[in-house]
Order: C-alpha cells, then structure tokens, then sequence
C-alpha cells in the first residue's frame, strides 16, 4: 500500500511538472491570474481560516481541500446508509446505479 | 492498529490546522501610486471597506503603503491608477508582498 | 434581500444560495436517477449564479471527488474493478485532467475563458440531448415491434478493430478478459481526462461507451472501473484546481451535502418509476441547460438563472413526487402486510 501511495505521489509530481512546461512552451507567453482573497471582509472563522490559508499557503490549501472533500463524502455517505435503512424502505432490490 | 491510523491521521490533521493559523497575511487594497522597478518595491494608497455604488472598491483613506515585492507572485502588471489588493506578512520593519492581484484589469466577474 | 446571498470568501463573489443548494441538490437527484453524473449542469450553473468560469469548473470537479466518495463508502468497494486496466487508464486520465485544467488557465490568461467552455458546453450538451431523444425514439419504435430489452447499440463490436491496432507492449486484463495495446486504453482515458479536465465534469459520460465499445470491456466491469476512474479524477482534478487557486471550498461543501441528500431520492425513485416520459423530461432539461448557457453568452444572466433553475427545479419536483408517492405506497402495504415486491 505504502509503495503504490508513493507511486501515485511520484505520478501526480510528474504531472504537475512535466505538463505546464509542455504546454507553456507551445503557446504564447501571457501572464498568470493572481487571486488575492479579500480577508478584510470576512468575519467568520471558517471563512477567515480558509482565505488565510489561501493567500498564504496554497499547497496546503490544496491538501485540506482534498482531504475533507473525501472525509465529507465519507461522512455524508455512512450517514445516507444509516437513514436509508431507518425509513423500512426495501432498497435492497432496487438497480444500483449511481454517480 | 486501526486505533493507530485514526490517531496518527487525527494527529496529523490538527498538525495542519495549527500550522495553516500560524500564517495569517495581512490584506490591503487600494490604488497603484508608484511601481519601483529597481527597488522592486510598490506603493498604493490604500482604500478602506466601505463599498457603494461610487466606490465598488471602497473610499480613498489616503494612507499610503509601500510593500516589498521582490518576492510576490504578481499578475497582471501594474501601473499607476490601476486598483490592486495585496496580501502581505510583516518581517521586521518590512512589509513584504507575497501576491499582487490587479483588480482593475482581470476582472474576475465579466469571466 | 441581502441574507438570500452568501459570500464566496475567495472568488469574493456574493452567491444567490438558495440557487447553490438547489444546484447540488437537483445535481444529486439527477443523477441518482437517471444514473448519469448530471455534472454537466454544475459547471454552466455555477457561472450562471455568479461564478467565474475557472471556478466554476473548479468547484464543479471537487464536488464529484466528494460525490464518487460517496457512493463508493455506500457500496462498501467500487464492484468489478479491472484494477491493472484501471491503474494504466490512471496515467491517462491524470494527465488528461492537467492539460485539460492548463487549457483552462491559459484562455483565463487570455480573457477567453467564460466564451470558450460555454460554446464546448453548448455542443456537447446538444449531443447529449440528441442521445436521450433518439434512445427515447428508439424505444418507442421498439415497443410498437413488440421487442423489448432491445438496445440498439449492442451490435458495434469496433474493439475487435481496435484490438488488431498491434502497438507494443501489448496487455492482457484478466478480469475484463481483453488483450489489446497498452495505448489503447491510455489513449481512450487521456481523451476523456482532457475533456472532464476542461468541463469540470467527471468524464463517466464519455468513458463507460468507450470503455464498452472502444477498449470491449464487458459493462459490469466497464462500470466499477469507471467509478474507480471518476474518483480519482475528481481527487487529482480538485487538488489540481486548489493548486490554481480557483475552487470555492464552502460551496463544494453546500452542494456536496445537498447532492448526498438528492442522490438517496434519486435512487430510491427508479424503483418506482414507470414509463418513458421522464426520458423526455430528462432531454428537455438538457436543451433547458443549453439554451440558458447561450443566454448567459449573450449577456442576459438573469434569463439564464431563471430558465436554468427553473428546468431542474421541475425535474427535480417530479421525481421526488414518484420517490415519495412510492415510498409511502410500499410501506403502506408493508404495514398491512402485503410487502410489494
């Protein structure tokens, strides 16, 4: 497992370098979009902890948002099954077909 | 060994969490005065939160920052008059940029 | 009015809510019903609200990381996954996904962004639409004949052209029992990785027809490999798009809890449904879609919200009106003890 995770690690820090610089040197040079989010503004902590983080650190940004984007879809996933099986609904005929 | 992962992965988790707090940046926005090419430093006076229909971006405080750029990711290049929202971290007496976004001529909401 | 809109931290962009959860919502009901992703109206549902085009697509592609979560956690394993096909389509589909993704970052740079992914949205979408009314025909002409369970397509066999392409190394997959050239199928998910890179969606749409017809993979296998395939894409296309810095993490979260909840009424009304008239629904809102995205191109946002919404609230009405009409009819029979089915 541990050796397959660092294959996919390798893969995604191959793709990450080798496709932008491909790509930029086949078409014109133009410049980046930078993004600043406006934490002057934001009052909440979740809000204010997010924007922080995407100024600041965007690779950690990026970390945290795939890993509660999974950890959400997990939850929300155990939690769909327990409701389901409380409403007595026979679902265990019914064609999956789902994503 | 379960109990082990879901402690190391909490752990972990908070790790990040910490971390990511430890670095808040400062965020100003305002209008380009100068743009110093040598010094590599950039100047704005800065506006403040109050938008309306007149000032979408706010009112003129007329406070004038000057933040170091030598370092910053910046995008569109910006030229006196331009709007600019900078988010910068204190070191020292310096105020150092790490991003510079041109508001005035990338326009995120006509994309 | 001011409370019906919600900051987007990011982008900075205030966002009609209501419109967000119904987007997720409708997006989870769709698709746990007809069994398609149903992404293809997030990305152009985002932008109609008020989103940047990048981060539209952005938004869209993390919210199918955490919905392909989803239903692998509920199905405890993704099925009959061919893993070694799975793992060599991977390469492409990463791939696929980065230079879809860099595409997208260079039209930004380029001021082209918004125009170009809503055109290609246009197109393919009206491909879409074209594929459900002919099916839809087709199983009506089918019914006429008294031939049921036809379907139509079953007689393309252009894998077996494929599989004489003798392009070393060649591969064999046990599970899906093919053998063919490794470029086939890196090929095939490369393809399909650009255009779910590019759309903001998971790519299912295009990639479970060639995993059938192009690379003859049997479907059930074609099935569990595919969802293997989405959730990964979605992974490495959320955290591509955060590297970018254009996703809005709050309302992948909005959509995503309003998606769980949809998909579960979704899937529950197929076991009710009966006739082909949602079919019909179904194409009807995709043209909606459309037409809203042209609307949007030319300017008249509020129209585009408008019909946009409005197409799937109805949809979405409709099939929570079979889910909840059934469900109450089976427990009621339940309870008199006479369990249907």
């Amino acid at each position: 497992m541990r050796k397959k995770l660092a294959k996919l690690g390798g893969l995604i820090a191959l793709v990450q370098v080798v496709v932008p610089s491909v790509l930029l040197a086949a078409g014109p040079k133009a410049v980046d979009l930078v993004v600043v989010a406006d934490t002057r503004v934001l009052t909440d902590g979740m809000n204010r902890y997010f924007a922080d983080l995407y100024n600041t650190d965007i690779l950690l940004f990026a970390v945290w948002a795939v890993v509660l984007t999974a950890l959400m879809g997990s939850v929300l996933g155990v939690l769909m099954d327990k409701i389901m099986t409380s409403t007595g609904l026979n679902l265990t005929k019914r064609k999956i077909i789902e994503h | 060994m379960r109990k082990f992962t879901a402690i190391a992965a909490a752990t972990l988790l908070l790790g990040l969490l910490a971390a990511g707090s430890a670095f808040a940046a400062e965020v100003i926005q305002g209008k380009c005065l100068e743009m110093n090419k040598e010094a590599k430093t950039l100047t704005i006076e800065e506006y403040d939160i109050n938008f309306d229909k007149d000032f979408k971006f706010g009112h003129p405080t007329g406070i004038n920052t000057t933040v170091d750029v030598a370092t910053a990711k910046v995008g569109m290049e910006p030229v006196p008059g331009d709007t600019l929202r900078i988010a910068y971290i204190v070191k020292g007496d310096k105020k150092v940029a790490l991003k510079v976004m041109n508001i005035t001529k990338q326009n995120l909401m006509k994309k | 009015m001011e409370w019906m809109y919600m900051h987007m931290p990011i982008s900075g962009v205030n966002i009609l809510w209501p419109g967000l959860v119904l987007i997720g919502f409708s997006v989870g009901v769709i698709g746990g019903f007809f069994g398609m992703g149903g992404a293809w109206m997030v990305t152009p549902g985002l932008n109609i609200l008020g989103f940047p085009m990048a981060f539209a697509i952005g938004t869209d592609i993390a919210h199918i990381a955490g919905k392909s979560m989803i239903s692998t956690v509920r199905h405890s394993k993704f099925g009959n996954v061919d893993y070694k096909l799975g793992i060599v389509m991977l390469a492409g589909t990463m791939v696929g996904i980065e230079i879809g993704a860099q595409i997208v970052m260079y039209l930004e740079r380029v001021g082209l962004v918004g125009s170009v992914v809503r055109w290609v949205y246009v197109v393919v979408l009206a491909l879409i639409a074209t594929m459900v009314f002919s099916d839809y025909a087709k199983a009506v002409s089918n019914k006429k004949r008294g031939e049921v369970g036809a379907h139509g397509a079953e007689g393309l066999t252009w894998y077996k052209t494929m599989h004489r392409i003798k392009i070393p190394p060649m591969m064999s997959f046990k599970e899906a029992g093919i053998t063919c050239s490794m470029w086939l199928p890196i090929m095939v998910s490369l393809f399909c990785g650009i255009l779910a890179g590019f759309l903001g969606i998971g790519g299912g749409l295009l990639r479970m027809p060639a995993l059938v017809y192009l690379i003859g993979a049997p479907t059930h296998i074609a099935v569990g490999t595919d969802l293997f395939e989405v959730m990964i894409s979605g992974l490495y296309g959320a955290f591509t798009y955060t590297l970018k810095g254009r996703i809005e993490i709050v309302a992948v979260f909005v959509m995503l809890t309003g998606a769980a909840i949809g998909a579960q009424i979704g899937t529950v009304a197929t076991k009710y449904a009966k006739g082909m008239g949602i079919r019909v629904a179904f194409g009807l809102a995709v043209v909606a879609c459309m037409v809203s995205i042209i609307l949007k191109q030319y300017k008249y946002g509020d129209a585009a919200a408008v019909v946009i919404l409005g197409a799937i609230s109805l949809i979405c009405i409709w099939i929570c009106k079979i889910m909840f009409v059934g469900a109450a009819h089976e427990l009621r029979m339940k309870k008199a003890g006479t369990p249907i089915d």
